[in-house]
């Protein structure tokens, strides 16, 4: 028999015989998973709905008077010196005037008394399609707004700001619970480790005195702490999955969210998780037999 | 495994290397008592050596400090040309490998099955699990305890724990074997297949290094035995007996005993 089936069978016999605390920490950690992923999650999938809205998004700049070529060289110059765009478009007065006769449609006989000059030129600014545009967006306004001739800026202030704040708080809540998951991986599977340590102390003396190497000691609470983590990520992912199948074919028809289409974990961040997991639990077994396991 | 080195039962000798080497060996216990002063013995390789005394004399305070379990406060013990209290980490393993004790207090884990105590000491050295489980059977036989394979040793009574215990000590085949009062709770029967036992480990090359107050068992025997009194050697004879195997005088009320030994 080699050391690997020595010791994988030592483990299992360990797990069979203390398998009520070996359960628990596992229930520990595999929630603590679950609420990290979870917040985690909506997180990324709120980010995502960030870009979506800010595909949507652009500034609008009012100008004063209508730009000439040359003028229109120069503001866009001047546009792209604060950040990359991803468009820059001039509305003329005139085009103004044809855009907001089409949006009236059938009411469009109110403007025949009009002058086709009374809407004032515009500038159309598409920032980059990316979160860091949409936290941008409102020092651009005010860049924007002191661009020679520029009388106003808009674009949707309300929302991009609410939009904003409220991902930052979720990133505030997903870096709580990951404390949370750190915290609980690593002190539970610590503490169900010192108390298997303790409550096979009488084996461990005999286990040195027949001649069992330091390895063939410590490696059974390593990997028992692996396992912990190993089991306790993939039943906190697997119930996160679950939860996540069930909302999402629940609130499918409701309005709003069927804008957005939910997505889980791709397996990169799965597998990130897990290996986070085993890692935090390993950590806490070494830490409890360092402290505890005299050999 | 074994080493053959000259016929078994012979003494220590310039011809044969030494496997126990106690060199001015003494050990106190706070505040001032003093368990052993001034020992020195060389027991050869493939010796039978019996260590007797009376109770709180040293004995087993010597076994302790022989399997490592203590240091001397003073002195020198080497085994198989190593000094035990130097070695540590995995040659300290290997080196309990080779050495097999039964303890006094036997140290059985009681919520494991009598297979399972025994088998322990040669998983530490990976044995294959046929050859473990073997092993097992063969000397659950030659202990007349087959019948306890499966059963908890916390379920036994103090003559059969003391058989596993021992069963463990000869289990990994270990060159030199140290036994603290083998048959302190067993019938006569029971004494003599223990006996056996030892004595077919030292034919096969295995020191053996018995302690005991049960003048039975070295009454007959020609091996040296060492006598200890009060942390002193007392005296060390050869023991007068013939070459015959180890038997015992066993009294007439002895025969109505149950032969399995139990002593409940």
């Amino acid at each position: 028999m080699n050391f690997w089936l020595a010791v994988i069978r030592q483990t299992g016999r360990n797990l069979r015989q203390t398998w009520t605390t070996q359960l628990i920490t596992c229930l520990t950690v595999s929630l603590s998973v679950l609420i990290f992923s979870f917040f985690y999650l909506i997180y990324l999938n709120m980010l995502s709905v960030g870009d979506k809205l800010s595909d949507n998004l652009h500034l609008v700049v009012y100008l004063e008077d209508e730009p000439g070529p040359e003028m229109q060289e120069q503001l866009r110059l001047k546009i792209t010196q604060f950040d990359q765009v991803e468009k820059i478009r001039f509305i003329s007065k005139e085009e103004a005037y044809n855009r907001f006769a089409k949006q009236l449609g059938d009411n469009r006989e109110i403007l025949t008394d009009m002058p086709t000059d009374f809407l004032p030129a515009s500038i159309e600014v598409v920032p980059l399609r990316t979160l860091r545009s949409l936290r941008q967006v409102k020092l651009f306004s005010e860049y924007l707004a002191t661009l020679p001739g520029s009388q106003k800026v808009q674009y949707g202030q309300q929302w991009v700001e609410r939009f904003y704040s409220f991902i930052q708080l979720l990133s505030i809540i997903v870096l709580l619970s990951g404390s949370l998951l750190i915290l609980t991986a690593t002190f539970m599977v610590a503490s169900t480790i010192r108390l298997t340590i303790f409550g096979r102390q009488e084996e461990l003396e005999l286990l040195k005195l027949v001649g069992a190497t330091n390895s063939y000691i410590r490696t059974p609470f390593l990997l028992e702490g692996l396992l912990q983590g190993l089991a306790g990520a993939l039943l906190g992912l697997s119930a996160l999955y679950t939860l996540f199948q069930w909302t999402t074919h629940h609130i499918s028809g409701a309005g709003f969210f069927n804008l957005l289409s939910f997505t889980f974990f791709p397996f990169t961040i799965i597998s990130t998780i897990v290996l986070l997991s085993i890692i935090l639990c390993a950590v806490g077994s070494y830490a409890s037999m360092q402290k505890f396991l005299r050999v | 495994m074994h080493k053959q080195t000259g016929q078994p039962g012979e003494t220590a000798s310039s011809s044969r290397t030494a496997m126990i080497e106690i060199i001015k060996v003494t050990k106190c216990y706070p505040p001032n008592v003093t368990a052993l002063a001034d020992i020195s013995i060389t027991i050869a390789s493939g010796e039978m050596f019996f260590l007797i005394g009376k109770s709180g004399a040293g004995k087993t305070t010597l076994l302790k400090l022989l399997c490592n379990m203590e240091k001397p406060s003073n002195g020198l013990i080497e085994i198989a040309g190593m000094n035990i209290h130097q070695v540590t980490g995995n040659k300290l393993a290997k080196l309990r490998q080779r050495v097999g004790m039964a303890y006094q207090d036997f140290r059985l884990l009681t919520n494991r099955t009598v297979a399972e105590n025994i088998a322990i000491s040669m998983e530490v050295s990976y044995r294959k699990p046929q050859i473990i489980h073997d092993r097992v059977r063969n000397l659950l036989a030659q202990l007349q305890l087959e019948d306890k394979h499966d059963i908890l040793t916390g379920d036994l009574s103090r003559g059969e724990q003391q058989r596993v215990a021992l069963a463990r000590a000869v289990a990994n085949s270990p060159t030199l074997i140290l036994v603290d009062e083998p048959t302190g709770n067993l019938d006569a029967i029971s004494t003599e297949q223990v006996m056996d036992l030892l004595t077919r480990c030292n034919h096969s090359g295995a020191t053996v290094v018995i302690v005991t107050h049960d003048e039975a068992i070295y009454r007959h025997t020609n091996h040296r035995i060492m006598k200890l009194h009060d942390g002193r050697i007392a005296s060390l004879t050869r023991g007068s007996g013939s070459e015959q195997p180890f038997s015992v005088d066993i009294p007439d009320d002895a025969e109505r005993m149950d032969k399995s030994g139990d002593m409940r």
